[in-house]
C-alpha cells in the first residue's frame, strides 16, 4: 500500500506539472497583458506631485530598430511626461501579423493605421475624446476634421501623421514619383531642358553610346522595378505622362475615376518601352530582379534612368553620395507626352488617411495617451522631435534661424547615432506640424532653405547654377490646388469586397502581361497588348471603378468647405 | 531484416486480443495516467482548432461572435475551384512538390550511401556538417543567395560561360520552364544534408556481421550497397515516403513567393500564394480557411492511399 501511494503521488506530481505547463501555455496572452499593465497600477501609489510614470505599448506596422535604452529624446519624454514607449516592430508579413492580432483581439495600446484593423473594430473612436481632452490636437487638425472621418461610419480612428500644414510651406526635397536621370547625363549634354519622354530616352541613348561602361560595368540605360508591392515603377507612369497627379490605378477627371491600365495613353508608354528594349536600352534583368538587386545596381552608379518614387531609392542615392559619386545621383524630371501638357508630378501633400497612430480598444487609459500626444504636438516638443536639442543638434544664428554644423548634419544621416538621439520611430507616425513654426523656422531641417543650401556639395551648387534653380524641386511645375477628392489611392476598397478582389486581379494581370509586352519583339507587341486588354475586359473593372467613384463623391460631399 | 519484422507482426496478429477488463486497466493505470497530458495536448492543439473550419462556410468577420457570422455554404469553395487560375496553381503546387519529393529522396539516399562508404571519420563529419548547415538558413536568405547566383553576372552564368557551355548569360528567372528546376535545386541544396541524417542513422543500425559475411562471399562495394545497405534502410525509406506523400500539397511558399516574378507567374504561383493573395491579404479569412481545408483533405487522402499501397506491397507502414 505504501509503495502504491508513493508511486501514485509521484504520478500525480508529473501529471500536475505537465498540466500546468499546458495551462501556462494557454494563459500566455493574459499573463503578458497583465504584465504590461502592472507598472501603471503600482505607479498610482506614489503620488508625490510628480508625473506618474506609465507605459505605452506601440505596434509599428513596418520593420524597424529599437531605440537605445538611454535614447535622449525618449528619456526626456519619460522624465517630463512620464511615458515610456515600448515598440513592437513588424517582423515578417503584415497581413499575417494583423490576422493573428485580430483573431486573438491581442492589441497593444497604440497601433499604426491600417484599414484591416479599422475593419476589425480595433481602434477606439477619438473625436469626442479629442474635443474633451486634447485642445492642441483639436486645433492642429481643425481644418481637416471632416477628412479624418472614416467614410464607413463617420468616426475618427487614426490621427494622420502627414499632410497638416502650418505657416509657409517650404519644400526643397522632392520625395515623389518622377523620371529620374543621372546628373552626369545632363551635364554631358550641356544641361538641356528635358520635357518629353522622347527627349529623355534620346539623351539616355546618346550617353550610353558614348559611355558603354561606367567604372568598368556595362551601362544600363533604363531600369524598371516590378517587385512585390513596389511595382509602381512599371504601372504608374502613364497617368503622369498625360499631366495627371498620382491617383494610383485610376485617372480622375472632373470627379470621375477610370482605370487607365488599358487606355491608349498607357499603351503609348509601353510601346515606347518596347522600342527602347529593342534598342538595348532597357536592363535585361529588369523584370527578374528583386528590390535588393535593383538597389545594388543603382548604388553602383551604372543606371542612367528609371521611373520611381524618390523615397524608394533614397538609400541607393545616399550610398552614391558616400562613395563620392555625386555625378551619378539623380535629378527628377516631370516628363509628359508633349510640351503642351503641364506636368503635375509634384503635389501638395494630401492628408494621409491610412497612416499615423490609432488607440486600440485594449488601451487601458486612452485619455492619458491622448493627453500625451496633445502635449507632444506643441511647438516646443515638435522642435525637439524634429530638430533635436538646441545647441546639441542644431544652432540658432543671429537672425533666429535654425542651422546645423557639418557634424550635426552628418549625425542626422547616421543610423546608429539616430537610434540613441532621435525619437524617429515615434515621430514618423505621430501627429506633426509641417510647414513652419510660429517663429518662421521650417519644421524640418531638409525644408529650411538656407540650411538645405548650406548642406549642398560643390557639385550640386554648380549643377543648379547651370539651370538657374534654387533646388531640385524647381525642375517641377508649382503644384496647383488639390482636387477635394485627391488622392484616389488612399480610398479604402473595403476588405473582402469585390472591388478589392478586382484590384488584386488587375495587379496580377499587369505584372504578368506588361513585362511580356515590353520584352516582346516589336512586331509582336500588338498581339500581347491585345491579349492583356482582353484579359482586363474579363475582370469586373466596373465594381472597382464604382467603389472609387462612390468614395470620390462622398469626399466631395463631406470634405468641401 | 524486414522479413523478421513482418514475421513478428504476423505472430502478433495471430495472438488473441486480450479483453479490456477492470483488472487490466487497474494494473496499467500508471500508463493510462501518463497518457492523459498527451491526450489533452492533442485534443487542445489538434482537434479544438478544427472548430475553426466553420469559418470556411461563413463570410467570416473578425472580432464578432460565432452567432453573429453569416453563413454562406460552399461560396468560398466555389470561388476557389472556379477561379481560372486555380487549376494552374494546383498544377504548379503538385509539379513542384513531386519534383521536390523525388529529388529530395534520391539525393538524400545517394548522399547517405556515399557518406556511409567513407571510412575517414573526420572527412565524413566535415562533409556531413557542410551539407546540412544550409538547413538552418531561412528561406529568405536562401532565395537571396539563389537570386544572386542566378543573376546575369552571377556565379552560375559565370561558370557556364567560362566552360563555353553557353554564349551569353541565361536569365534563369525569366523563363517558366526553368523555374521548377530552380526550386527543386534550391531545395536540394538546402535540405539534402539534413535529410541524410536519418538514413545514416538507419545504416548505423545494420548488423556489421552481414557485411562481414558478404565480404567472405566475395561481395564488392557496390554489391554490398545494393544487397545490404539499401534493403537495410528500406523500412525507413517507406515510412518517410508515406509521411511526405501526406505533404504533397505543401510545395512551399517562401521560395515561390520570393523568387517569382511577373514573367513566370504562370509557373511559380502555388496554392499558398493564391490563398495569401485572395484570402489573407484581402482580409478574407474564410477563403484562406477553405484553401486550408482543401489541402488537408487531399493530404489525408494521399496519406491513406500511400499507407494502403505500402500494406498491399507488404512493406512497413505508418498506420
Amino acid at each position: 500500500m505504501g509503495v502504491m501511494s508513493k508511486s501514485l503521488l509521484r504520478l500525480g506530481t508529473i501529471l500536475l506539472l505537465s498540466l500546468s505547463v499546458i495551462l501556462a501555455g494557454c494563459g500566455g496572452g493574459d499573463a503578458k497583458s497583465n504584465g504590461n499593465k502592472k507598472p501603471e497600477q503600482t505607479a498610482t501609489g506614489n503620488s508625490d506631485g510628480k508625473v506618474e510614470p506609465f507605459e505605452i505599448s506601440i505596434f509599428i506596422g513596418e520593420a524597424g530598430q529599437q531605440p537605445t535604452p538611454d535614447n535622449k529624446v525618449y528619456k526626456k519624454i519619460k522624465d517630463e511626461l512620464g511615458a515610456t514607449m515600448n515598440f513592437e516592430f513588424l517582423a515578417g508579413d503584415i497581413d499575417q501579423k494583423l490576422g493573428v492580432m485580430i483573431a486573438g483581439s491581442d492589441y497593444p495600446d497604440m497601433m499604426t493605421g491600417n484599414t484591416k484593423l479599422t475593419a476589425a473594430g480595433a481602434y477606439i473612436p477619438l473625436e469626442d475624446l479629442i474635443e474633451e481632452h486634447a485642445p492642441n490636437l483639436k486645433k492642429h487638425y481643425e481644418e481637416y476634421w471632416n477628412m479624418m472621418k472614416d467614410p464607413n461610419d463617420g468616426h475618427i480612428y487614426i490621427l494622420p501623421n502627414y499632410g497638416v500644414f502650418n505657416g509657409k510651406l517650404n519644400s526643397s526635397w522632392y520625395a515623389g514619383p518622377a523620371f529620374w536621370i543621372q546628373k552626369a547625363v545632363l551635364e554631358e549634354f550641356g544641361y538641356p531642358q528635358v520635357k518629353t519622354l522622347d527627349e529623355y530616352f534620346d539623351l539616355i541613348a546618346k550617353y550610353k553610346e558614348k559611355y558603354p561602361t561606367i567604372d568598368g560595368s556595362p551601362t544600363i540605360g533604363f531600369e524598371i522595378l516590378n517587385y512585390d508591392w513596389r511595382n509602381w515603377g512599371l504601372l504608374n507612369a502613364p497617368q503622369h505622362l498625360i499631366g495627371h497627379p498620382n491617383d494610383g490605378g485610376v485617372v480622375v477627371k472632373d470627379g470621375v475615376a477610370e482605370l487607365f491600365a488599358d487606355k491608349d495613353y498607357a499603351k503609348q508608354y509601353y510601346k515606347k518601352l518596347n522600342e527602347i528594349n529593342s534598342l538595348g536600352l532597357l536592363d535585361k534583368e529588369a523584370f527578374v530582379q528583386n528590390y535588393d538587386q535593383y538597389m545594388a545596381k543603382l548604388s553602383n552608379g551604372t543606371v542612367l534612368g528609371m521611373f520611381d518614387q524618390h523615397w524608394n531609392f533614397q538609400t541607393a542615392e545616399d550610398s552614391l553620395t558616400t562613395q563620392g559619386k555625386l555625378e551619378r545621383t539623380y535629378v527628377g524630371l516631370p516628363l509628359v507626352y508633349d510640351e503642351n501638357i503641364r506636368d503635375h508630378y509634384r503635389d501638395r501633400a494630401p492628408l494621409n488617411l491610412n497612416n499615423g497612430f490609432g488607440i486600440s480598444v485594449n488601451a487601458k487609459d486612452p485619455v492619458r495617451i491622448l493627453k500625451l500626444l496633445d502635449t507632444l504636438i506643441t511647438e516646443d516638443w515638435q522642435k525637439i522631435l524634429s530638430w533635436g536639442f538646441e545647441g546639441e543638434d542644431y544652432i540658432v544664428n543671429e537672425e533666429g534661424r535654425f542651422m546645423k554644423t557639418q557634424e550635426q548634419r552628418d549625425n542626422f544621416t547616421d543610423g546608429t547615432w539616430k537610434l540613441a538621439n532621435k525619437a524617429d520611430t515615434f515621430f514618423k507616425f505621430a501627429p506633426k506640424i509641417e510647414g513652419s513654426f510660429s517663429d518662421g523656422n521650417a519644421t524640418d531641417a531638409a525644408a529650411q532653405p538656407e540650411e538645405y543650401k548650406a548642406g549642398f556639395k560643390e557639385y550640386d551648387r554648380k549643377f543648379l547654377e547651370a539651370y538657374g534653380y534654387d533646388s531640385y524641386v524647381d525642375f517641377f511645375s508649382e503644384p496647383p490646388e488639390n482636387a477635394v477628392s485627391y488622392p484616389a489611392w488612399t480610398i479604402d476598397l473595403v476588405e473582402g469586397s469585390e472591388a478589392k478582389v478586382v484590384n488584386t486581379k488587375l495587379n496580377d494581370l499587369s505584372t504578368k502581361y506588361l513585362p511580356r509586352a515590353i520584352l516582346a519583339k516589336p512586331s509582336d507587341f500588338e498581339a500581347v497588348w491585345n491579349e492583356y486588354t482582353s484579359e482586363i475586359g474579363k475582370v469586373n473593372v466596373k465594381a472597382y471603378e464604382d467603389r472609387i467613384n462612390e468614395q470620390i463623391k462622398w469626399r466631395i460631399d463631406n470634405w468641401s468647405k | 531484416m524486414d522479413e523478421t519484422l513482418s514475421k513478428k507482426r504476423a505472430v502478433r496478429k495471430q495472438k488473441k486480443k486480450t479483453p479490456m477488463t477492470w483488472s487490466l486497466i487497474k494494473s496499467q493505470q500508471q500508463l493510462i495516467w501518463m497518457s492523459v497530458p498527451l491526450m489533452l495536448y492533442i485534443i487542445l492543439f489538434a482537434y479544438v482548432p478544427v472548430w475553426g473550419w466553420t469559418m470556411a462556410f461563413q463570410d467570416y468577420k473578425p472580432a464578432r461572435s460565432f452567432s453573429e457570422q453569416t453563413w454562406v455554404g460552399f461560396k468560398h469553395f466555389k470561388f476557389l475551384f472556379t477561379d481560372d487560375s486555380f487549376l494552374r496553381v494546383l498544377r504548379n503546387t503538385l509539379g513542384m512538390s513531386i519534383i521536390n519529393l523525388i529529388l529530395g529522396f534520391t539525393t538524400a539516399i545517394i548522399l547517405a550511401l556515399l557518406l556511409n562508404e567513407i571510412k575517414k571519420v573526420l572527412w565524413k563529419r566535415t562533409v556531413q556538417t557542410i551539407s546540412y548547415l544550409p538547413h538552418f538558413l531561412s528561406w529568405i536568405i536562401v532565395t537571396g543567395i539563389v537570386a544572386t547566383s542566378l543573376a546575369s553576372d552571377g556565379i552560375v552564368n559565370d561558370i557556364l560561360m567560362r566552360l563555353h557551355i553557353i554564349d551569353e548569360p541565361i536569365l534563369w528567372l525569366s523563363e517558366g520552364k526553368y523555374f521548377w528546376g530552380v526550386v527543386g535545386a534550391s531545395h536540394v541544396w538546402k535540405e539534402v544534408g539534413w535529410n541524410t541524417i536519418i538514413y545514416l542513422a538507419a545504416m548505423a543500425s545494420i548488423d556489421p556481421a552481414l557485411y562481414e559475411a558478404s565480404e567472405i562471399d566475395g561481395a564488392n562495394r557496390y554489391q554490398k550497397m545494393r544487397h545490404i545497405t539499401i534493403p537495410g534502410i528500406k523500412a525507413t525509406i517507406v515510412i518517410l515516403l508515406i509521411m511526405s506523400v501526406g505533404h504533397i500539397l505543401e510545395a512551399g511558399f517562401e521560395v515561390q513567393y520570393l523568387l517569382g516574378n511577373g514573367l513566370i507567374v504562370d509557373w511559380s504561383e502555388t496554392i499558398d500564394i493564391f490563398v495569401l493573395k485572395y484570402g489573407l491579404a484581402q482580409g478574407n479569412y474564410s477563403l484562406a480557411t477553405a484553401g486550408g481545408i482543401f489541402k488537408t483533405v487531399v493530404s489525408v487522402t494521399m496519406l491513406f492511399i500511400a499507407n494502403w499501397t505500402a500494406k498491399r506491397l507488404g512493406e512497413e507502414r505508418l498506420i
